[in-house]
């Protein structure tokens, strides 16, 4: 019983500290499997980390203003169903090559043989 | 320019506004020989020139990090505080004893400054892409 309060709690922590620079490559993500509004991009992340990567509204559009300044992506205009026009957000070309090459040194690293069998992904 | 934000537009009309009513009540208390309102003026925009730059500073940063060490923030109180003087005395609101060679004096003393202040901001952008701090691009 102790022990596994020790053991939730330092899951929670590792969480934490690992879910702090997440958010980029879930947004990238989003975009990356079609042009999204702010909602939309919010419910993809929520949806597809299964509820572990909670995003507020006001860190997403505080994010994709940067990634907007920074031409790693843009957005068109449409209609939305009341209100003002939405932005739709997609990737840029920098945008685009930017996600492959981070993709490339940091993520396929997890999916040779050796790392899996090391996560035993393999067994499950 | 991306650089000029929503919360900078509202410093600049904050500013202007500011430095208006500062410049009447100046140009009146030197005019009527009044130092108490000359004082209350001074110290009352400063104050305020303060409290709006902090106030749309954070606003500023919260909306987009630019990391430019304040200095757009600066060079806007610069214009428009000097702008707006040099004007003033210029087009004659100013009172018979003040003079325009005080007003360009301290544009150039202030100008000075303002140029070491973008020294800074050079060097900081160093550390920047696009004007925003490469630590803190990325979430």
């Amino acid at each position: 019983m102790e022990n596994d309060k020790k053991l939730n709690e330092l899951l929670l922590s590792w969480e934490n500290t690992y879910k702090k620079g997440q958010l980029t490559l879930w947004i990238f993500m989003a975009l990356q499997e079609s042009k999204k509004y702010v909602d939309e991009i919010k419910n993809f992340i929520e949806k597809k980390s299964d509820g572990t990567i909670s995003c507020e509204e006001q860190s997403l559009y505080r994010a994709l203003r940067k990634y907007e300044h920074i031409d790693v992506l843009t957005y068109d205009l449409k209609e939305g169903n009341k209100g003002p026009d939405r932005k739709y957000y997609y990737l840029t070309n920098l945008g685009q090559e930017l996600f492959n090459q981070f993709v490339n040194r940091n993520i396929k690293l997890f999916y040779s043989t050796e790392i899996k069998n090391i996560l035993k992904l393999n067994e499950q | 320019m991306k650089t000029i934000t929503p919360y900078l537009l509202k410093f600049t009309l904050t500013a202007t506004v500011l430095t208006i009513i500062f410049r009447y009540f100046l140009s009146y208390g030197i005019e009527n020989q009044f130092g108490i309102i000359i004082t209350i003026s001074a110290v009352t925009y400063g104050l305020l020139m303060f409290a709006s730059g902090w106030y749309f500073g954070r606003k500023d940063g919260e909306y987009l990090p630019i990391y430019d060490v304040g200095f757009r923030f600066h060079l806007t109180t610069y214009l428009i505080h000097n702008g707006i003087s040099l004007l003033w005395i210029g087009l004659g609101f100013g009172s018979k004893y003040e003079n325009l060679n005080v007003s360009i004096m301290v544009a150039i003393y202030w100008g000075i400054f303002l140029l070491i202040h973008f020294v800074f901001f050079l060097w900081a952008r160093k550390n920047s892409i696009n004007n925003l701090d490469k630590e803190d691009i990325f979430e």
